[in-house]
């Protein structure tokens, strides 16, 4: 036996130079098990020699890598003794000890299990991967007859017996295994057994398939997708050698290091074009993507564990429901959207419905709906019509609930590229990083994926967040800026932030952005990783470090789309970057800024001639004004104001408050996306606010957000957001100038306030809550230097701002400043209050808090 | 030898860490945490919520120094964490007996 040894090296040696030379991995892998099959057959033929023994009552199998032939230069030998009865097994123990032993001076790592005929014949519960390993068992030496016994008759009867047992059990550690890797194939450093796309994937699609006995002709497999399937299986064979050569032991993980050198001698590609790590890492993706996309539609779709009446039901009832909402192109089955008529794909309208259905209800596509669409999208012939999604669509899908649910699959089918040709640039990017863990693509969407859980959060770290994600404004404008924060790091540029900006005017242009949602989107890109400098670099208890940070952001309706583009951008670097500790330091820097913004918002007022590139900016949409008029306009509001507003906004406040001459009440209504905007000015009187409250009341309009600010000449600037809870305006076209002009009317004291509230108090009182509030109410007079702050936190109710608007005027108090604010069932409002010039005495805050508390219980 | 741990503002850990580099001082194993001695937490309210901030966020630098470096370290620190407020942290030195290199077994200050 001793000859063998330098053989075997030899080779070896031979085997690893052919490779090395441009050999197919599927070559070395046939020669490495020709080998080894080689070796083992001479070894026991020759120990049976020496024992003097019969090759009868024992055989031996391959099994696993090495059964299948794909035997990889530093893998195990799975090799199975079988024995005929326990009276062989025993007989046969020294042989194997040899045997073994043998081998491995021979250079083979063998790993080896021993069981009789009628053990295999059982099923080892607790030791699925043995029975699955079974699956891929071949005949190496010894007892022919015993292995024919085991192969045509024992096996295939118990295999079909556990065919519920083995699919459960594979479906189980194919999870954990993905899980264990993040549900992605987007690592930095992958390994390509392991990893979701990695070869492993490959060998469970072919066991799934082979424990359900799928038929070829009843596969769904298109040919191509056969090939596709090949050729990835050959790429991530031909990386598997090269780690194994290079590493001299079974090591599978894709280093920075030798992503450089497969790259250099472009492995995998027979092309001997050299690219860089970057370019060859996507080939690379590309590959596992098809091996992970294929094993994960076979999860999908063969259920291991029949689903039980009551699931049935409660999924018929749910596809009933969307067949009837949605006609006839898409319908829930089984937590899946199907699609019902697949060529009507080819209208891309249609498919953008089904993106837009998806980020809605939370329901991602099935695999199969995604192949359907995927077949339109790479069939020219099936003319495409309405290829060009609008930036109206892609609003409404970026600002649902779930948006990562539509994006996902729109990334994989290559619509997502196409709808923002600029995250092309980060497409499966490898960018070396020491903190960060997936491909920049990855890390977007992830990004996303954090925030949409927020909506139920997995754990602590994003309690404080919900809410914010709840009810942040313009969510589709947070998201935009999440895909496009780092796309500049697929840019030769020395600042990603210089390239993922250009990135953003290019996309703003041809999406047609308005100026002030491009501005918006630009500073939530700009300014991505400030919120987390601050908080890890300054002194975030220090009230200097927050009111420069909050200087800097503006307003509390970019802070709260700051905070959630931080916790999301920290969250999506590596499981663990979102320590407990750091999101509670995100938590603490959002709350001073926002404490900040509510309590200092009159301390800093407009002073117009130092802001002349805005009123320049207004002056050119405000026709034939001239800047001393707007300045006149402009002079005492709030900054805020400024803050809050474009100069367009501005430009038409300013045509209203030109015609108050004209008329005292000005008005504008807009419908926005879910419910109006009012903004009303006109000359300050004594309960302004709470009459203007009161129509909306009377009108049954829910007041969600709303804002009242005065300039130095006492023109008051109130602007409302409210639901039309009843749809009258939705519905009714004609009432809108109805209830402007009962709007100017009641402020004009033309008509009265209480015949429009009478009976719809009574009736809007009658509901009950389903969260109680309790009411709280705070004073502050340090925050400001000539109001008194009082925020009141208590139970939403329509006709809640005209209560306490009411209750403020009796007790002569004026607002100089109010922010509205609801979140869900929680009114949240901070007045700045007056009382004749001067801040609320602690005997009027006592007697203000008496009247409130006894009004809203 | 001597252990020395630093519980410092989270907000001087960057500065700290630089001005070690420059002396030599690269090893240091951090962590987060949260804790308080004489500055005593705070209470916020955000939207209603009453919202206490009882364990203050500190950074914890913990290193094995050589004894003739232990001086200057702890000036470097003393140097750059400090803003003169309450709540800059503390410093704690300890003897160390021993120190072993696992992978080859070295001992005393050369294992450092």
């Amino acid at each position: 036996m001793s000859v063998l040894s330098p053989q075997a090296e030899a080779e070896r040696q031979r085997i690893r130079q052919q490779f090395e030379a441009g050999a197919s991995a599927r070559e070395t892998l046939r020669a490495l098990c020709e080998l080894a099959d080689r070796n083992v057959q001479r070894v026991f033929g020759e120990l049976l020699h020496v024992h003097e023994s019969a090759p009868q009552g024992l055989a031996l199998l391959a099994l696993g890598g090495y059964g299948r032939q794909m035997l990889f230069p530093y893998s195990d030998l799975d090799i199975l003794f079988l024995f005929g009865s326990e009276k062989a097994e025993q007989e046969s123990r020294r042989l194997i000890a040899e045997f073994s032993r043998t081998l491995w001076d021979l250079g083979f790592r063998v790993s080896s299990a021993g069981r009789t005929l009628e053990e295999c014949k059982r099923i080892e519960e607790d030791n699925a991967e043995f029975h699955l390993a079974l699956l891929d068992r071949r005949f190496l030496a010894g007892d022919a007859a015993l292995y024919d016994k085991l192969d045509t008759k024992l096996l295939p009867a118990s295999e079909k017996q556990a065919r519920g047992f083995l699919l459960a059990e594979l479906h189980r550690l194919t999870k954990e295994r993905l899980t264990r890797y993040g549900n992605t194939i987007f690592h930095l450093e992958p390994n390509v057994k392991e990893s979701p796309g990695g070869m492993r994937d490959y060998q469970a699609t072919v066991w799934l398939r082979q424990i359900v006995e799928e038929k070829k002709e009843s596969r769904k497999i298109t040919a191509a997708e056969e090939e596709l399937s090949a050729a990835a299986v050959d790429f991530l064979s031909a990386i598997r050698c090269f780690l194994h050569y290079k590493n001299a032991r079974n090591d599978n993980t894709l280093t920075y290091e030798l992503q450089a050198a497969a790259a250099e001698r472009a492995l995998g590609r027979g092309d001997s074009v050299t690219r860089t790590p970057s370019e060859w890492m996507r080939l690379y993706f590309r590959h596992a993507r098809t091996l992970n996309r294929q094993l994960l539609r076979y999860l999908e779709q063969k259920a291991p564990v029949p689903l039980t009446l009551r699931q049935r039901l409660f999924h018929a009832a749910r596809a009933a429901k969307l067949e009837a909402d949605h006609g006839k192109y898409c319908m829930e089955r089984e937590g899946l959207l199907e699609v019902l008529d697949p060529p009507a794909l080819a209208d891309r309208a249609i498919t953008f419905s089904l993106f837009g259905e998806a980020a809605r209800t939370g329901t991602p596509l099935s695999r199969e709906a995604e192949r359907s669409i995927g077949y339109i999208l790479t069939h020219p012939e099936l003319r495409a019509r309405n290829t060009e999604m609008s930036w109206a669509t892609l609003r409404e899908i970026l600002g649902s609930d779930f948006p990562g649910v539509a994006l996902r699959p729109m990334q994989r089918l290559g619509l997502l590229t196409e709808t923002l040709p600029e995250f092309g640039m980060i497409d499966s990017l490898v960018v070396r990083d020491f903190y960060h863990r997936y491909t920049v693509d990855e890390h977007t969407l992830r990004t996303i994926e954090h925030l949409q859980e927020l909506a139920d959060p997995p754990d602590a770290r994003g309690a404080h967040f919900a809410p914010l994600w709840k009810t942040v404004d313009r969510r589709d404008l947070l998201i935009l800026s999440l895909l496009l924060h780092d796309v500049g790091k697929g840019m030769p540029v020395e600042n990603h932030i210089t390239g993922s900006l250009a990135a953003l005017d290019s996309a703003a242009r041809r999406l047609k952005l308005s100026p002030e949602e491009g501005a918006e989107v630009h500073f939530l890109i700009e300014h991505h990783l400030d919120m987390s400098a601050t908080m890890q670099r300054r002194d975030i208890f220090d009230p200097a470090t927050v009111s420069v940070f909050a200087e800097s952001v503006g307003t509390q309706e970019r802070l709260e789309r700051l905070c959630l583009l931080t916790y999301a951008d920290i969250h999506s670097v590596n499981p663990e970057a979102l320590t407990p500790w750091k999101a509670e330091m995100l938590w603490q820097l959002f709350v001073a800024t926002s404490n900040h913004f509510s309590r200092t918002l009159d301390r800093d007022r407009l002073h117009a001639p130092d802001e002349i590139p805005m009123l320049e900016r207004v002056k050119a949409l405000a026709g034939e004004a001239t800047l001393e008029e707007i300045e006149r306009f402009l002079e005492g509001f709030p900054r805020r104001y400024l803050a809050m507003h474009s100069a367009a906004e501005i430009a038409a406040h300013f045509a209203l408050y030109q015609k108050l001459g004209a008329e005292p009440v000005q008005t504008e209504l807009i419908a926005t996306r879910h419910a109006f905007s009012l903004t009303l000015l006109t000359a300050d009187r004594p309960a302004l606010f709470a009459t203007i409250s009161g129509v909306l009341a009377g009108w049954g309009m829910n007041i969600i957000k709303a804002d009242a600010f005065a300039n130095a000449a006492g023109v008051v600037l109130d602007t409302f957001h409210f639901a039309d809870l009843h749809r009258t305006l939705e519905l009714n076209p004609g009432e809108i100038e109805r209830f402007r002009k009962s709007l100017a009317d009641v402020v004009n004291g033309k008509a009265a306030l209480e015949p429009l509230l009478k009976g719809r108090e009574k009736a809007s009182r009658a509901r009950t809550p389903k969260v109680a509030v309790e009411t709280r109410i705070t004073f502050d007079d340090s925050s400001s230097a000539h109001s008194t702050l009082m925020e009141i936190v208590t139970q939403d109710h329509p006709g809640l701002l005209y209560e306490i608007g009411s209750a403020l005027a009796r007790l002569g108090c004026n607002i100089e400043v109010a922010l509205i604010d609801t979140e869900g069932q929680k009114a949240i409002d901070v007045f700045y209050l007056t009382a004749q010039e001067k801040k609320l005495s602690p005997q009027k805050q006592e007697l203000l808090r008496e009247v409130l508390q006894a009004t809203l219980s | 030898m001597m252990k020395l741990e630093a519980i410092i503002q989270p907000s001087r850990f960057e500065s700290v860490k630089d001005a070690l580099r420059e002396i030599g001082i690269e090893g240091m194993t951090v962590t987060e945490v949260r804790g308080h001695g004489r500055q005593k937490g705070h209470t916020e309210v955000y939207r209603g919520r009453e919202y206490t901030v009882d364990l203050l966020p500190k950074m914890k630098l913990e290193m094995v120094l050589p004894d003739a470096l232990v001086s200057r370290v702890v000036d470097t620190i003393l140097k750059t964490a400090k803003t003169g407020k309450i709540g800059d942290g503390k410093i704690f030195l300890s003897r160390v007996e021993e120190a072993i290199r696992i992978r080859n077994e070295e001992r005393g200050e050369n294992a450092l």
